[in-house]
């Protein structure tokens, strides 16, 4: 059993003392599984050091009466100049333990072949990655301390690793922390969640989770502001785009809630899934490939070509996805060539995607939600996002709060699309909502922020209002 | 341990032993490697130094006010700098690249230390050793006239040098400073630490100066035993262990004040 009593840990740092842990309680008995959530930053890796004993607690303290393991799949405890077989045999005296056997295992095991007998500097990180895992396996610890096992080696190699560890050593103790959720469900059977320094327990997973999710969307709304950046090139945005998709907890689990449905053919949900994903994450573009297959499955067809001609706008390989396209199309196979696809230029000129017609339709007419025709019709039309916004035919006075970005009749609404817009137009997101704040109207808004720039004519926004009078 | 009973002392010494003789192992191997003579450049090193510093001292005919044969006083003399000298060079900045060893629970930030100065204890005695034995051999020196008295010597300036080593390396985890400024002390430290003259060579006045520094008592100690009738050493035993003990103290608290601030990576 291992017990930690009201640790606290504080870093000097130049600007003073740094908190990271407070008031840390916890026990951990044989057959437990902790698995510990927390954002990037919130103590996770300091909390694991301090139980396992490389680090003393700034007060409190941790008593175990097990062996404890070194974190797991950890390299930084191999001497780099010292070769593969050298480190096996340090670990093995260090734990008493027979090195011939033990080398035989890590030959087996880590599959380094000849890369065994040279320095562990030469190593790939893949390889690091391997070697660290087989020495981590050859001693039997009590307790295994695992920090983020989920990135380590290919997906054979994952799986044997899940096999040693949750299989043949599922009667241990083990802490995991990691910021995915999905991990620690289905390897723990306790939870917790590490916030501000402070650990809180949970019995149910999916308190523990909707805690957490609480976190992740609390800090995101604090850190909004640096979240957009004003490209001028749409594909590097979407590749940045989709960096912070992954890195987003909440839409993370939402994808794999998703796949799971859709893996036992459950449509309606995956669909459901997938459509809350992307109003979080709109240029996640392999979710649209998604949603267009969960979509056709259905039959529901023209919401499915919308999909994957979304994910093909936003970069998604045509190639795999006309086959799908053509099987949705109605009255005959679309050509290759009117799949529009973007080529890395700016912005103005890329094709668009549902989400772009619907934040231009929103701008311009104020609506909530764009209709799955007028939609298609503009993304089988090929058009540039350009193009789009010129041919409509006026500028909503006013922007609404929130619409929905995803082609379905209850899809949920985003409330973050004016940096969507802003994002789309080249304008800085700041600029353009103190614009806003300030009574100007939406188009002249994007332009004061520095957007549309270059752009062909557009509506102009006082057109309605004389044509009214 | 709150629920277990106290394991035997014997356990904890075999822990404590594979412990050291892992790092060593380990250390050995870092150091020198498996390429030409491998870990024998251990001895090999200082035995170089000491020849270098004997040949040079000899062709320059170093006065160092006794008429003892210049290549026994730059054995002497020498072995015992290499020995105080060598082990804070080791020992600082020590546990800075080897923090992720901490992550094994057995081993402790002193082990580290203590497998350093091990090794650098073992280089200089053998050098010393195999150096004299050699010398004696083919006639430069005469045998030592008191083993013993040497040996004691040798010991004392050991665990002067260990515990100077194990606080240097202590503070040096947390200043910087330690390093910069132990480079130039040690450099300083070599002329007056009794390895270029002789005590009872010095105009009274400078002998009471230079009898404040702690490794002099070592080296007069170890030139009693080797030539005990043929020159007057000047030393006080209970001074120099006094010395030691209070640097063994400090670099026990030193190491665990240290120990709690190591954040491994």
């Amino acid at each position: 059993m291992i017990v930690a009593e009201n640790i606290a840990k504080t870093y000097r740092t130049r600007t003073g003392p740094r908190r990271v842990l407070e008031d840390v309680s916890f026990t951990l008995s044989m057959g437990e599984r902790l698995g510990v959530l927390g954002r990037n930053g919130a103590g996770k890796s300091t909390l694991i050091r301090l139980v396992g004993g490389a680090e003393q607690p700034t007060s409190g303290r941790v008593t175990s009466a097990m062996s404890v393991s070194w974190p797991l799949a950890f390299g930084g405890a191999f001497q780099p100049q010292l070769t593969g077989v050298d480190n096996v045999r340090f670990i093995s005296r260090l734990y008493a333990q027979d090195p011939d056997a033990n080398l035989a295992f890590v030959e087996d095991f880590a599959e380094l072949g000849p890369y065994l007998r040279e320095p562990v500097r030469s190593y790939s990180s893949g390889m690091r990655a391997r070697l660290a895992f087989a020495i981590s396996m050859i001693i039997e610890f009590d307790c295994f301390l695992i920090d983020e096992i989920a990135a380590v080696g290919d997906a054979r190699f994952h799986e044997r690793c899940n096999y040693e560890l949750f299989d043949r050593r599922g009667d241990r103790a083990m802490m995991i922390i990691s910021h995915d959720p999905g991990y620690l469900r289905d390897h723990c059977n306790r939870w917790a969640v590490l916030d501000a320094g402070r650990l809180t327990a949970f019995d149910d997973f999916d308190v523990a989770q909707d805690h957490f999710f609480e976190l992740v969307s609390a800090g995101e709304r604090h850190g909004a502001a640096t979240a957009a950046q004003p490209f001028v090139r749409r594909l590097a945005a979407i590749d940045a785009l989709c960096r912070v998709a992954h890195a987003d907890a909440q839409f993370m689990a939402l994808v794999r809630e998703a796949d799971r449905a859709r893996d036992r053919h459950d449509w309606a949900v995956a669909e459901a899934g997938y459509a809350a994903a992307l109003t979080l994450h709109p240029y996640e573009r392999s979710y649209w490939a998604q949603l267009g297959h969960v979509l056709r499955e259905q039959g529901l067809l023209a919401r499915a070509e919308i999909a994957y001609r979304t994910a093909c706008a936003y970069g998604e390989p045509v190639r795999a996805l006309a086959p799908f396209i053509a099987s949705v199309v109605q009255g005959g196979a679309a050509a290759h060539d009117a799949i529009a696809a973007p080529d890395g230029g700016p912005t103005r000129l890329q094709p668009p995607g549902y989400p772009d017609l619907a934040l231009i339709a929103a701008l311009c007419s104020g609506a909530e939600r764009l209709g799955e025709g007028e939609a298609l019709a503009l993304l089988q039309g090929a058009q540039t996002i350009e193009s789009v916004l010129a041919g409509q035919s006026a500028a909503a006075p006013s922007l609404p709060p929130a619409i929905a970005v995803v082609p379905r009749a209850d899809a949920p609404l985003r409330a973050g699309w004016h940096d969507d817009l802003a994002r789309l137009a080249g304008a800085r997101p700041e600029a353009f909502a103190a614009a806003l704040a300030r009574g100007e109207a939406p188009l002249e808004a994007l332009r004061s922020a520095g957007g549309l720039e270059g752009w062909a004519a557009i509506p102009d926004p006082v057109l309605p209002e004389e044509c009214q009078a | 341990m709150a629920t277990n009973p106290p394991l035997p002392l014997s356990v904890h010494f075999a822990v404590q032993r594979r412990v050291l003789g892992a790092l060593l192992i380990r250390e050995l191997l870092t150091r020198y490697g498996r390429h030409n003579i491998g870990f024998l450049w251990l001895f090999v090193e200082p035995m170089l130094f000491t020849l270098g510093v004997t040949a040079l001292w000899t062709a320059t005919k170093s006065a160092h006010g006794s008429d003892l044969p210049i290549v026994a006083f730059a054995l002497t003399g020498y072995s015992s700098v290499l020995l105080w000298r060598n082990m804070p060079g080791r020992c600082v900045g020590a546990l800075e690249g080897n923090l992720s060893l901490l992550y094994h629970r057995n081993v402790r930030a002193l082990d580290i230390y203590a497998a350093r100065i091990a090794i650098e204890f073992a280089g200089a005695t053998v050098s010393f050793l195999v150096l004299g034995t050699v010398f004696i051999l083919i006639g430069w020196l005469s045998p030592p006239e008191d083993v013993l008295t040497v040996a004691g010597g040798w010991l004392l300036t050991a665990w002067f040098g260990a515990g100077l080593a194990i606080t240097l390396g202590a503070l040096s985890h947390e200043y910087e400073l330690v390093d910069k400024i132990w480079h130039p002390t040690s450099y300083l430290l070599f002329p007056l630490s009794g390895a270029a003259f002789l005590v009872s060579s010095l105009p009274p006045a400078a002998r009471d100066v230079v009898l404040w520094i702690p490794m002099v008592h070592g080296v007069e100690i170890i030139r009693e035993g080797f030539f005990g009738s043929h020159v007057k050493a000047m030393f006080d035993v209970g001074y120099a262990v006094t010395c030691a003990l209070v640097l063994s103290v400090t670099a026990l608290i030193a190491v665990r004040w240290a120990a709690k601030r190591v954040a491994p990576q």
